[in-house]
């Protein structure tokens, strides 16, 4: 009887269990397992040279050498055609924009941007864009911040003519929208530094590579913010269109698109700072601009990175600000446009352009150079900041007296010991413990995916540096959890925390990756500690975020029946609300894990050694092969790191359906 | 005392439906089975089980299951039901805004089920248009823009399309918020603008999908009464959906009950009232006062030798609306049908009704 099974289902109920004989016990069984075989059995089991395809490296060199050779013939054949044009495509239109707005004259260029934003997005926002104008003059950086505007601008439209569609198709289509969220989950969660080297083989450095690996980065959430803003529309009313014979391009268009208007320049918002937070990556390869100036500056003057750095930002924020005000104020949902009001707007919009084309006027009247190159104060900002960064490395203060400890204690009793570990220990422990970890959290299929991946590394000649990173990313992770677990509990519990948070948790994630690691250097110059600090910093905000939210989340029912119980509120915290969000908790870990593997490879820059020093090399001294394979054992990282922690019941930010 | 010998009531306004030609819209044996391989199921034993035994069985829905019935030019079809026995999904089938899993729809003399896309298209542009529950509206376009969006739809020139709608518009008495936008408007005067939007291209069958059950009761009442004025003064055939069976009284000519995808009774509101077909139906209409709803042809005994010359009533006139006359004659008041008198009521019989009412 159907009615019965509830309560016999609760009669059957298994009396609780202590942990150590649940999955919890047997993780831990696993883990003990791979450590003793490291007692008995340390270095003596590295991986075998007869199960790794050595000349893997050399044959890639050839094919890239091929590769250019047959690129750069006087008569390509089509297909090097058709791909020739497609990267100077890529490079052209960064060009192009560039001279256009140098062209524009430094005068144009900035009353362009900022009656854009005024016209559409309000004065506060126009406001915020003129101050950040102001913040590139008074800092030097005018031109670098325009070749990076372009550059952005340039990775935007793109990200958004392939993506907007897509993304309709998406949230028009069950089917459609099943099959393409495989694709997008993999590009973001493969780390930026896994695809710089094939795609700098693909189109040689220069802006057209660093537009493709923004693109790579920034499709996906063009795609899946467009696909929920469709989805958005109210199916009644996309019902009513039908039943008056609409098509289902004019139901596209007179109904669907009008109505997720909001969401679709949502998405354009994202977009942007999804592109932002790639352009000092797309500087290591040929993005003119202000990560040029970052990536370059990082070894000859990091004070100028650092303030580049400064730039990126202020550029991100005034833009966030600015397409979330435009979202907002031309939603036609909430506009109310009239005929008198929109004839209004139009003559407004007449009075804009005529105002840019003055300040053009007026602009080469008075011979304004196409970059502002009058006064800044640039040298007295550097100045400080050098101080600064002087100051903190100086042994004599008591700064440093606090983070050389520090960064020589994670050292010593954290990355040293467990490098060490993860080196020495028996590949056939490694790969099967860290299968059977995946069997146990997630189920058959992610550990079979696990070995394959942990066997693609052993494969590709790259197992001792990537347990090297394995075991910087497992010290950076723990930290990571150890900041972000108790702090969004914190902002779950009292909303005073949570407001206090929100703006640094706003400001950490808009910074792009690397920008994080420039302080460290200084901080904590001592080999990987750096790399590891960053991706502490940068993965926290997310991992704090999707805490509170799963506390958050735990129904107010449960919460009250355990407080009409007498419960403290100490012990609903403990007994019903964490293990009632065990699993927002879970997908904390599990984002984490992919955002500080990020960044620890990025480190591989500034001396973090491992994968991501073999991609560098890669790039600066173009060791083709040996840069690929490095990628190669990233992504299958990447992906081992993702399986072993996504659980059984996969959920993911965004989903589409 | 005054003897009545003529008829003291006007007789109920001749029936607007026409049955001299085909039925506007005919369906057969429809059904529509949702979830995976339904079409499978159709004509095999399990299409015969009760929708829970088929859930458990298949993971199958059976929303509507071979439902058939005609619905003439001018006629208020009313299909009541429960929430969740089909109703919606039913009415969707028609125009195929849901697609049937079986069976025929006629519309205008057009096989609807076998239409291209490109027909059904037109169908739904010209001949059929569609109220909801939910309303539906545009929430970027003005009032006006929202009642014109079916004549844009159709390719209708922008100048011609807002003055149909300027026209319609008035018809719903809203002629001053034409420039408001849908979120300005109560929810009442927002469901009339679905009316209007319905109105504008003038269809010959309307489709309403429990229209006012959004709506206050009070507000409901009187947007009733505009749909009986609208449906009096273009003759629109309708099919109404309603969960309520006071609303599908006042407005139907002929109601449908459905329980569980299946239609259990298709009568006038009085054969519904008068003889329910089963507890179902005898559930519903319980509440209602018989008087209310039941002509004295359902009361009416034979007339004895002699009482042929009493006052006469039409034999469609309410009981109600009789009382007057019988309380005051003497004689027993005679049942008329075209001319000839069917019966005679008189307080005897009108009594006896009344107290089976509470009974
Ligand atoms: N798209 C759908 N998929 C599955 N089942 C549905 C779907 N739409 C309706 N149903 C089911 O069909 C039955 C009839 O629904 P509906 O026609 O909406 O009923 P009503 O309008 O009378 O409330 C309900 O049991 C409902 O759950
Ligand atoms: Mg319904």
């Amino acid at each position: 009887m159907a009615v019965a099974q509830p309560a016999a289902r609760a009669v059957a109920a298994p009396a609780p269990r202590p942990w150590w004989r649940g999955r919890a016990g047997l993780v831990v069984a696993v883990v003990l397992g791979i450590v003793i075989s490291y007692f008995g059995w340390r270095n003596d089991v590295p991986w075998p040279a007869s199960l790794t395809w050595n000349s893997l490296a050399a044959h890639l060199d050839s094919f890239q050498t091929w590769l250019s050779d047959h690129r750069n013939l006087p008569h390509p054949s089509i297909v090097f055609r058709a791909f020739n044009g497609l990267a100077s495509f890529l490079d052209d239109i960064v060009g192009w924009l560039t001279s256009f707005f140098f062209k524009l004259t430094w005068i144009g260029t900035t009353v362009l941007g900022v009656l854009v934003v005024l016209r559409y997005g309000g004065r506060r926002a126009a406001l915020g864009v003129a101050a950040a104008f102001a913040a590139f003059a008074a800092m030097g950086l005018w031109e670098p911040s325009v070749r990076t505007f372009a550059l952005t601008f340039a990775s935007v439209a793109l990200a958004l003519a392939i993506g907007l569609p897509l993304g309709v198709l998406a949230g028009r289509s069950d089917r459609f929208a099943r099959a393409i969220t495989p694709v997008l989950d993999a590009m973001q969660i493969i780390p930026a530094f896994a695809y710089l080297m094939p795609i700098v083989i693909l189109f040689s450095v220069g802006p057209g590579a660093a537009v493709a690996t923004t693109l790579i980065y920034a499709i996906p959430p063009a795609i899946r913010i467009t696909a929920l803003g469709i989805r958005g529309v109210q199916p009644n009313t996309v019902e009513a269109a039908t039943a008056l014979g609409a098509t289902r391009l004019q139901t596209l268009f007179k109904v669907q698109l009008p109505l997720a208007r909001r969401m679709l320049l949502l998405s354009v918002n994202q977009t942007i700072l999804f592109a932002l937070s790639m352009v000092v990556i797309a500087g290591l390869i040929g993005g003119q601009g202000l990560g040029d100036v970052v990536t370059s500056g990082l070894y000859s003057n990091p004070a100028l990175a650092l303030l580049a750095g400064v730039a990126i930002v202020i550029m991100a924020i005034a833009l966030d600000r600015a397409t979330e005000a435009m979202a907002i104020r031309t939603d036609p949902a909430h506009r109310h446009l009239t005929e008198g009001k929109k004839r209004r707007l139009r003559l407004y919009t007449l009075a804009c352009a005529a105002a840019v084309g003055l300040a053009v006027g007026l602009g080469y009247a008075f011979g304004a150079g196409s970059v502002w190159t009058g006064w800044t104060g640039q040298s007295w900002l550097l100045r400080q900041v050098q101080s600064v960064l002087d100051y903190v490395q100086n042994p004599s203060t008591f700064v440093f007296h606090i983070t050389n400890p520090i960064g020589n204690f994670i050292v010593q009793y954290g990355l040293e010991p467990l490098r060490t570990f993860f080196v020495a220990t028996p590949w056939p422990a490694m790969v099967f413990g860290l299968a059977l970890i995946a069997f146990l959290v997630s189920g058959l299929r992610p550990a079979l995916i696990v070995a394959a991946m942990l066997a693609v590394v052993g494969v590709a000649n790259e197992w001792t540096p990537a347990m090297d990173t394995l075991s910087q990313v497992l010290v950076a992770t723990v930290l990571t959890l150890a900041v972000g677990i108790p702090l969004g509990i914190w902002a779950a519990e009292s909303e005073r925390a949570r407001r206090g948070m929100r703006p640094v948790l706003d400001v950490l994630q808009t910074l792009p990756q690397l920008v994080y690691i420039i302080p460290f250097i200084y901080l904590m110059p001592v080999s990987i500690v750096p790399g590891v600090m960053a991706s502490v910093l940068y993965a926290s905000p997310v991992v704090i975020r999707l805490v509170e939210a799963g506390i958050r989340e735990v129904s107010p029912n449960s919460v009250e029946a355990a407080g009409a119980f007498g419960a403290t509120r100490a012990q609903v915290l403990l007994k019903v609300k964490i293990p009632l969000a065990r699993e927002a908790i879970m997908l904390g870990v599990n984002q984490g894990l992919i955002m500080v593997l990020a960044v620890v490879v990025i480190g591989g820059l500034v001396g973090s050694g491992a994968l991501g020093y073999d991609v560098a090399q890669g790039l600066q001294r173009s060791l083709f092969g040996q840069g690929v394979l490095a990628s190669l054992a990233i992504l299958a990282l990447g992906i081992a790191l993702d399986r072993v922690t996504q659980g059984r019941r996969r959920r993911r930010l965004g989903d589409l359906a | 005392m005054v003897r009545v010998t003529t008829l003291a009531l006007p007789a109920p306004p001749a029936s607007r439906v026409d049955r001299s030609g085909e039925p506007l819209i005919r369906a057969a044996g429809v059904w529509k089975i949702f979830g995976r391989h339904a079409d499978r199921i159709i004509g095999t034993s399990d299409a015969e089980l009760p929708r829970a035994e088929l859930r458990a069985k298949t993971g199958c829905v059976a929303a509507v299951r071979d439902v058939s019935f005609d619905v003439w030019p001018g006629e208020v079809f009313v299909v009541m039901g429960l929430s969740g026995s089909g109703k919606s999904t039913l009415v969707r089938t028609l125009i195929r805004l849901i697609e049937p899993s079986a069976g025929q729809v006629d519309i205008a003399g057009k096989d609807v089920t076998a239409a291209s896309q490109a027909e059904l298209r037109e169908l739904r542009r010209h001949t059929s248009s569609m109220v909801f529950q939910h309303f539906g509206l545009l929430a970027h376009r003005r009032v006006i823009d929202n009642v014109a969006f079916g004549l844009e739809i159709q390719g209708v020139s922008k100048a011609e399309r807002l003055a149909r709608a300027e026209k319609v518009l008035q018809l719903v008495g809203l002629e001053d918020s034409a420039n408001s936008f849908p979120d300005q408007l109560s929810g009442g005067m927002q469901q009339r603008v679905g009316l209007a939007r319905a109105f504008a291209v003038d269809p010959k069958v309307m489709l309403y999908d429990e229209p006012f059950s959004a709506l206050d009761p009070l507000i409901r009442r009187d947007m009733q009464d505009e749909v009986i004025r609208l449906q009096h003064e273009t003759g629109k055939t309708m099919v109404f959906i309603t969960h309520d069976l006071p609303e599908a009284l006042r407005l139907g000519d002929r109601i449908a009950i459905m329980r569980d995808g299946a239609i259990v009774q298709l009568g006038t509101p009085e054969e519904l009232v008068g003889s329910p077909a089963d507890e179902y139906v005898e559930n519903f209409v319980r509440d209602i006062p018989r008087s209310h709803v039941l002509t004295i042809r359902w009361i009416m005994r034979d007339a004895r030798p002699g009482e042929e010359d009493g006052p006469r009533l039409d034999v469609r006139t309410n009981v109600r609306k009789a009382i007057p006359v019988i309380a005051e004659s003497e004689r027993p008041v005679c049942a008329v049908e075209d001319g000839r008198v069917v019966g005679v009521v008189d307080r005897e019989t009108v009594l006896t009704a009344i107290a089976g009412e509470s009974a």
